[in-house]
């Protein structure tokens, strides 16, 4: 294209999306939080009546977070991504992005640079232009918000295709190139701006698996320089690689002590679980069960970390073993019956656990024995260690 | 012969693979003339989308010319630099495919507006307007502010073939524009082709799998192996098509 076209062009697309004002800062937001959803609600009305889609959602991302979302067809994943980018908005709560209230006294326009500027987006589906090259539709995000100087641009689309391995294609046309390629030009054109955040929905659902395998790699190279992802999938090969996995089940976000504990539950189960547990804190090194205590609950670890300990004769006491986030105690008591066999106690910060009632527990092992399976095999594991430690430490006393 | 809008003369295209050469086209002839909605018909694999890449020049032909007579000029097609052929292009030929690629983060408008502003056809302020009466023309000027997310599927092509005409290109190419819809949906899609040429005087040149559609165009040809086979000149010029045994 040549630099007069071009010029005449990028002024004219950048003059629609020029607005003075922006969405305001917020005052409350923690500085190493990325994105806060704030009690959202979602409702849709249709013939049929008001259906609620996200049913008062709270959830914060973390600065260089990797996060995948899961969750069945018409959980309502694509409508929560819709409220972080701004496409949609809520019938009710907060969305925080990098500090900005993106929905309180914002037109859509307003938006719409700020988008922009702050998130890059990729769809399963590519989006891209069929009439541009591939160089030109990595260009028209710096077009649209008037970033990088004028000239720059167009080299620096060149480096973001080079950067995703499509430098030799960049004067073809989408239609030229595999959907694998046409997948990394969109996200080429996601990173135009050098947005903080990443938004990603379903971004291999349409890609055989090399592709998506050299697409996940690109994301991992971005979270390594610093940048937020959040990516809605369905292949479990990706969740297995991001840092945090979000489930959402009808409209609710499973507590993420419950899936990561649990992860052969099915999702009503978790869900369950999530509404069912109570939120317990302990004070570091504070005990949270003793040893020949009753136990009546299984806990799931949500923060901090917890030391299983041995006490042994003159004092003398034995860590059996330290459990973090996402793993869970008190299984081997609700599953074989009778008390506590060691002391649990806090580590050296505040704890939260989730403890769910011995007859929730024992009541969808039940239905779900590949998970009850999947416990007893925990159970047996920790029980041959205790054993060996307890020989041992007693042979020596 | 010369009064034809579209005329491809033997025209090869040759893939090579990693497997060895491989003939997408093995020399097709064709005329098209103004005002005719033409169907070319055939199998996955057949060389449908690879005669439509050399009508509009997106890709390379190996040998052979395509010749365009459009907006008062006789271009051959593939004697253009690449970027002359963009801007050609752009004034000449709109493009639908199957999957609607509209901007998911432009509403409607934008979308149509964009291809205006990207192009010098149209003054900044003429081109919403323009936006807008093309939205009406597809009966979709509520939804003007809406995203795409926000309307269905048949709805999303619509507005995507409202984007290929913002520049008001004499030639439509479309390639399985249907082929993600709902049989009643894609009715409608077909609905609104007839209705271009019909009253709007464009021609159309549209490629499917679906057989169902060949009664439908003005004129149906069939493609496979790389050859086509049917009427390969309009009814009323002279015949130089190559005939197939």
């Amino acid at each position: 294209m040549s630099l007069q076209v071009r010029s005449a062009r990028a002024g004219r697309v950048s003059s629609r999306l020029r607005h003075r004002s922006y969405p305001k800062r917020v005052e409350d937001f923690a500085s190493d939080s990325m994105i806060e959803l704030r009690g959202i609600v979602k409702r849709f009305s249709n013939a049929a009546g008001e259906f609620t889609v996200l049913k008062g959602i709270d959830l914060t991302i973390l600065r260089g977070e990797f996060v995948s979302i899961v969750g069945k067809s018409g959980s309502g994943k694509s409508t929560l991504l819709n409220m972080i980018t701004g496409i949609d908005h809520p019938s009710q709560g907060q969305v925080v992005v990098n500090g900005m209230d993106i929905y309180s006294g914002v037109t859509e326009s307003q938006r719409s640079r700020w988008r922009g500027e702050n998130l890059g987006i990729v769809f399963q589906f590519f989006q891209l232009l069929p009439m541009l090259t591939l160089l030109e539709n990595v260009m028209l995000p710096m077009d649209f918000v008037n970033r990088s100087g004028f000239d720059d641009r167009p080299q620096r689309a060149l480096e973001l295709l080079k950067m995703v391995g499509l430098e030799k294609y960049a004067n073809k046309l989408p239609v030229l190139v595999s959907t694998g390629q046409q997948q990394l030009a969109a996200i080429a054109r996601a990173m135009a701006c050098d947005p903080p955040v990443l938004i990603a929905d379903e971004p291999t659902g349409n890609l055989d698996s090399r592709s998506a395998a050299t697409i996940i790699e690109l994301f991992e190279r971005f979270v390594a320089q610093g940048k937020t992802i959040v990516m809605v999938t369905h292949d479990p090969s990706l969740t297995a690689r991001t840092h945090r996995n979000i489930v959402i089940f009808d409209g609710e976000l499973i507590d993420e002590a419950v899936s990561k504990s649990l992860p052969q539950l099915r999702h009503r189960h978790m869900i369950e679980f999530t509404k069912l547990a109570q939120k317990q804190l302990f004070r570091p090194h504070e005990t949270i069960l003793s040893r020949n205590q009753h136990v009546d609950h299984f806990f799931m670890i949500r923060k901090g970390h917890v030391e299983v300990v041995l006490q042994k004769r003159e004092n003398r006491e034995v860590i059996l073993s330290e459990l973090n986030p996402g793993e869970y105690f008190g299984e081997i008591e609700l599953m074989r019956g009778g008390k506590s066999i060691a002391n649990v106690r806090a580590g050296d910060r505040p704890v939260e656990v989730l403890a769910l009632p011995r007859a929730d527990f024992l009541r969808v092992m039940q239905e779900s024995p590949i998970t009850a399976e999947s416990v007893g095999q925990v159970v047996q594991k920790r029980l041959e260690q205790h054993r060996v430690v307890d020989r041992r430490k007693a042979g020596r006393a | 012969m010369s009064t034809s809008l579209i005329e491809l003369r033997d025209v090869v295209k040759i893939y090579s693979t990693a497997a060895g050469e491989f003939p997408a086209l093995k020399g097709v002839n064709l005329r098209v003339n103004s005002g005719e909605f033409l169907g070319i018909v055939g199998k996955s694999g057949a060389g449908k989308s690879t005669l439509l890449n050399m009508i509009n020049g997106v890709d390379q032909l190996t040998q052979g010319e395509v010749i365009v007579r459009a907006n008062g000029k006789s271009i051959s097609v593939h004697a253009l630099r690449e970027d002359e052929r963009a801007l050609w292009r752009g004034k000449t030929m709109g493009v639908v495919y199957q999957s609607f690629q509209l901007l998911p983060m432009l509403t409607l408008v934008e979308n149509i507006t964009l291809p205006m502003d990207l192009s010098d056809n149209f003054h900044p302020r003429q081109s919403k307007d323009r936006a807008m009466h093309l939205l009406e023309l597809m009966e979709l000027e509520e939804h003007a502010k809406k995203l795409p997310a926000f309307i269905s599927g048949g709805q999303q092509q619509r507005v995507a073939i409202a984007r290929a005409l913002a520049n008001d290109p004499p030639i439509l190419v479309a390639d399985e524009p249907t082929g993600s819809l709902d049989s009643v949906t894609a009715d409608h899609i077909f609905e609104v082709f007839e209705h271009l040429v019909a009253d709007q005087g464009k021609t159309i040149l549209m490629v499917t799998h679906d057989t169902s559609l060949s009664g439908r165009f003005s004129r149906c040809l069939t493609i496979a192996d790389g050859e086509l086979s049917g009427k390969t000149a309009p009814a009323d010029g002279p015949r130089r098509g190559r005939r197939k045994r």
